[in-house]
């Protein structure tokens, strides 16, 4: 069993008057990728989010490699090794690619140079658009320069939420493909709608609903049990 | 993806056209005066733009509202008028480079004086109240009232002078035209200033992180960055450029008096809401707009002075609610 | 007869309980309080204060109106007060007589510019966003002020306009005595302006309690949802614009007919725009009775803390530092006030209102 990266303990969080978060509880372990699976408003996204600061928790620990960070805040949480790429994946449109990845570089060491050269040689789009500005890219683009921001420094954790919104199924292939190869380097939580992209990329999964985490299990096993995925993601059975 | 011609152009036709109207007034006045006023209109509109250029930077990046900006004009002149005070043979001597010397040291006075005074504002006061505006304007508008008071304990309830060093008074002769040299100064400081700002926006890591932050703060946090340091950053920064603006209108004037903040405070809102919100050139096009417009309309109806510029407000609102340059939200 | 629906069953017993409640009696006192106030203090001094405070409440509620249930922060508010105020003195004054047709044509006119202008705010809070709108209105408030500033040939300039009164509110009228008080004019004008600013204010109750306030209240709240439910919030909001504004319009005309004169600086400026704004917040957002509380706070701030001054200078005479902090009292209002929005942005009535039901909720535990 490897390391415990990240644990969640009876997580809450409240946004106004609404909790919605109700005791959130699970771990992503160091060998692959942790995949949480639910339907709308299950608060796959406000975990993320509270993980990274962002949501203040009202209750519960979250443990980043056995050290507390749920009282953190997001800029210190950041730097600890923790990359995050939202739903709306944060893409500065103003600033050019260029001008994105320099706000994104924590450090100008040789290390961070080194990583920019291999992301921009898995993502050769964005050296193509070097200098344009990121706005002006499309929709798989800006999610790649998303996720280029968010491994470019040294990273322990990345939380993915919902990388397919709203994009073509040529390019989540391609996604996977570079979800891939950065689980390689790095451990990944990836909170997902879409359960093709979750099944290929997924090694453990969790399902939230309703604020709380209701089943985990290896993504093997869910991929099998047509049962589980009809009855918490609302997956249809189609017959075989 | 690619921007069509209209939105690229679109901007550049708005400026031919509006610029085209500014020759509009030639009609109403012989060329002399159209000269001195479109000069001073400009200059004005520079000081303006100093005043302005902090507020939007502030809206833009932290969304507050900050009342108490114009009293960071008022402290800017104030500071200069003391500066100038305690170093009266420096204002007085003919040498050139004596003045300029006494006028940067009070420029450098009012930015630091001013930016401490931001510091304390935005500590004590404006942190406690992000997100919600009408607190926002509620609690400036106190500090606004706090800080007025403060410059007459400190230096008094009566208006002054402002004594002003003697390269900078008096006119130039050009082709027989008599042009003040305070004013043209006063333009070359506001673009000096403009291209700095731009320089650190466009070229320094702090300056990209600060565009960024206009757009999604969150997710500028998320990356690693103390987001309210910037803003404490930022906030400093804008009262000091609002000082910078200070020293510059009191000099134009030749008068320091306590409510100065208060008169110009409601034009930086204008030269901000036409300029767009976080946008530097915004402010800078807005406020030559509101200088220029405002100098035109006081020569030939007075009255209607500040009601043309309400007017071009209220039109370019009806065409593009978030102002001209505003930073794509 | 026809059965009773379920929600008038449930507003009948809300009125029935209504008279029972000791919040009411309280009201009830406070009417007779300023009914009686030319009675028990004949002097000037105190019958202006309390009138002033009577205007002044109602035109705080009518912005309440505005600010606290239908979520609009106008800065011109003021502007539609100067509107009324001049109005009535150019009719009874300068471009007409004293008398009680002009007086009449001067509040008609005043409401009907006030209905234009009022739709034409509302249009514009339609375009763009609120802060923006704030600052618009600011804007527009100001160049108001400059207006009657430098058109001086129509405004009367800074100096105003001076009138008198018509009739039976002219300051010279005489009707002899009653219950050993004087029936002078300003009396009259006093009961008059009484009469009619009570009249305004449970209007305003009856339009927050009415179907049409409850929406308003709704659209406050929530305004996506409202539409989405089918209201045109767009209507609603320009109806209380409009109401919120020409109750301020009548109040104005009400304020010159007691004080016989309208310049810019007491009837349009805008250090009387943000006092009605800190009225309005010291005495609670969203509850009409916050405007009456904070009216007489700021009110009677205003007209004593200047003799709190002469009062420290006269029992310390040595203290020296004391006495320069108090002349500059406005910077102890300016921090008094900054720790007040702090710490009970709710204001009085608002917190009041807080503390009680927090003990309903636990007493009914």
């Amino acid at each position: 069993m490897s390391e415990t990266i990240l644990a969640a303990e009876a997580v809450h969080t409240h946004i106004g008057e609404h909790h919605i978060l109700q005791g959130i509880t699970f771990q992503a372990q160091a060998d692959g990728v942790t995949v949480l699976i639910g339907r709308n408003g299950a608060g796959k996204s406000s975990t993320l989010k509270t993980i990274m600061g962002l949501l203040p928790a009202s209750q519960g620990k979250i443990l980043f490699k056995g050290e507390e960070i749920q009282n953190k805040k997001p800029y210190d949480i950041a730097r600890l090794g923790i990359g995050f790429i939202p739903e709306h994946m944060g893409i500065f449109t103003d600033l050019t690619v260029e001008e994105n990845m320099q706000v994104a570089m924590l450090r100008e060491d040789a290390e961070s140079k080194q990583r920019l050269e291999q992301i921009l040689e898995m993502f050769t789009a964005l050296k193509k658009f070097w200098k344009t500005k990121a706005g002006n890219l499309s929709g798989g683009q800006k999610q790649m320069l998303a996720i280029a921001r968010a491994i470019v420094n040294d990273i322990t954790l990345l939380l993915i939420d919902e990388p397919t919104k709203g994009l073509a199924p040529i390019v989540i292939d391609a996604l996977i493909d570079a979800i891939n190869q950065i689980k390689q380097n790095s451990v990944v939580v990836l909170v997902e709608q879409n359960f093709y992209m979750a099944s290929s990329v997924g090694d453990t999964f969790h399902i939230l609903d309703d604020g709380k985490v209701v089943h985990s299990g290896m993504m093997a096993d869910l991929v099998a049990d047509k049962e589980l995925q009809s009855k918490y993601l609302g997956i249809s059975r189609i017959a075989d | 993806m690619a921007e069509t011609i209209l939105q690229r152009w679109g901007q550049k036709f708005f400026i031919l056209g509006a610029m085209t109207l500014f020759l509009l007034p030639l009609m109403g006045m012989d060329f002399k005066t159209y000269l001195t006023l479109t000069i001073a209109g400009v200059a004005v509109g520079m000081m303006l733009f100093l005043i302005a250029s902090g507020l939007s930077l502030i809206f833009g990046l932290m969304d507050v509202i900050n009342f108490a900006h114009g009293v960071c004009f008022a402290w800017g002149a104030y500071v200069a008028f003391t500066v100038f005070k305690y170093f009266e043979s420096l204002v007085v001597a003919p040498s050139v480079f004596k003045n300029l010397l006494v006028f940067f040291m009070a420029i450098v006075a009012a930015m630091i004086v001013v930016a401490g005074v931001g510091i304390v504002v935005e500590r004590v006061l404006v942190r406690r109240v992000y997100g919600s505006h009408l607190f926002q304007i509620l609690i400036t508008f106190g500090g606004m009232v706090v800080l007025t008071e403060l410059i007459k304990i400190i230096w008094g309830p009566n208006d002054e002078v402002m004594p002003v060093p003697a390269t900078f008074k008096g006119n130039w002769d050009i082709f027989d035209v008599i042009v003040l040299k305070y004013p043209i100064i006063a333009i070359v400081i506001g673009l000096i200033v403009y291209g700095i700002i731009q320089f650190v926006l466009k070229n320094t890591k702090v300056g990209k992180i600060v565009r960024a932050g206009v757009e999604d703060p969150d997710m500028v946090q998320a990356m690693g960055h103390n987001v309210f340091l910037l803003f404490t950053a930022v906030f400093a920064a804008g009262a000091g450029l609002a000082a910078v603006g200070g020293v510059a209108m009191s000099m134009f004037t030749q008068q320091v008096y306590s409510e100065m903040g208060g008169a110009y405070l409601i034009f930086a809102f204008i030269v901000v809401i036409i300029g767009g919100l976080g946008s530097i050139t915004g402010s800078l096009v807005g406020a030559l707009i509101v200088g220029l417009s405002y100098n035109y309309v006081a020569y030939l109806f007075p009255p209607l002075a500040m009601g043309v510029n309400i007017l071009i407000m209220v039109i370019i609102l009806l065409i593009k609610p978030t102002g001209l340059f505003a930073a794509g939200k | 007869m026809a059965e009773l629906t379920p929600v008038q069953i449930f507003r009948r017993e809300e009125t029935d309980k209504y008279f029972k409640t000791g919040t009411f009696y309280l009201k009830l006192a406070l009417v007779a309080v300023f009914f009686m106030v030319p009675f028990v203090f004949p002097s000037f001094k105190v019958i202006d204060l309390a009138l002033k405070i009577m205007i002044f409440a109602v035109l705080v509620a009518s912005f309440d109106i505005l600010l606290g249930y239908t979520g609009i922060l106008s800065f011109g508010h003021v502007m539609f007060f100067g509107i009324g105020a001049y109005s009535v003195a150019m009719m009874v004054g300068k471009y007409g007589s004293p008398s009680y047709v002009n007086l009449l044509i001067g509040f008609i006119i005043a409401m009907g510019i006030t209905i234009a202008l009022a739709m034409l705010i509302s249009f514009l809070s339609l375009r763009v966003k609120a802060i923006f709108f704030a600052m618009v209105t600011l804007a527009i408030a100001e160049f108001a002020i400059i207006f009657a500033t430098k058109l001086s040939g129509f405004t009367g300039g800074e100096d105003g306009i001076l009138i008198s009164m018509p009739g039976i509110f002219k300051t010279s009228y005489q009707m002899g005595t009653f219950l050993g008080l004087e029936i002078k004019g300003r009396i009259i004008t006093y009961y008059f302006a009484f009469i009619v600013s009570l009249g305004l204010f449970l209007l305003m109750l009856r339009f927050i309690d009415s179907p049409l306030g409850r929406v308003l209240q709704a659209i406050r709240d929530n305004e996506p949802r409202a539409e989405a439910i089918g209201y045109k919030t767009f209507v609603f909001k320009a109806i209380s614009i409009c109401f919120g504004c020409l109750v301020a319009t009548i109040l104005g005309g009400l304020y010159v007919m007691w004080v016989a004169y309208a310049n810019p600086e007491s009837v349009l400026g805008i250090p009387i725009m943000l006092d009605v704004l800190l009225m309005v917040i010291v005495g609670g957002m969203g509850t009409l009775y916050g405007g009456l509380a904070g009216a007489a706070f700021l009110m009677i701030a205003y007209t004593f803390l200047p003799d709190l001054q002469n009062l420290t200078q006269s029992l310390l005479p040595n203290a020296h530092l004391l006495h320069s902090i108090m002349e500059r009292w406005l910077l102890i209002f300016g921090v008094l006030f900054i720790l007040v929005v702090f710490f009970f942005p709710k204001g009085i009535i608002g917190t009041i209102q807080d503390f009680l039901l927090q003990r309903k909720a636990t007493s009914s535990d």
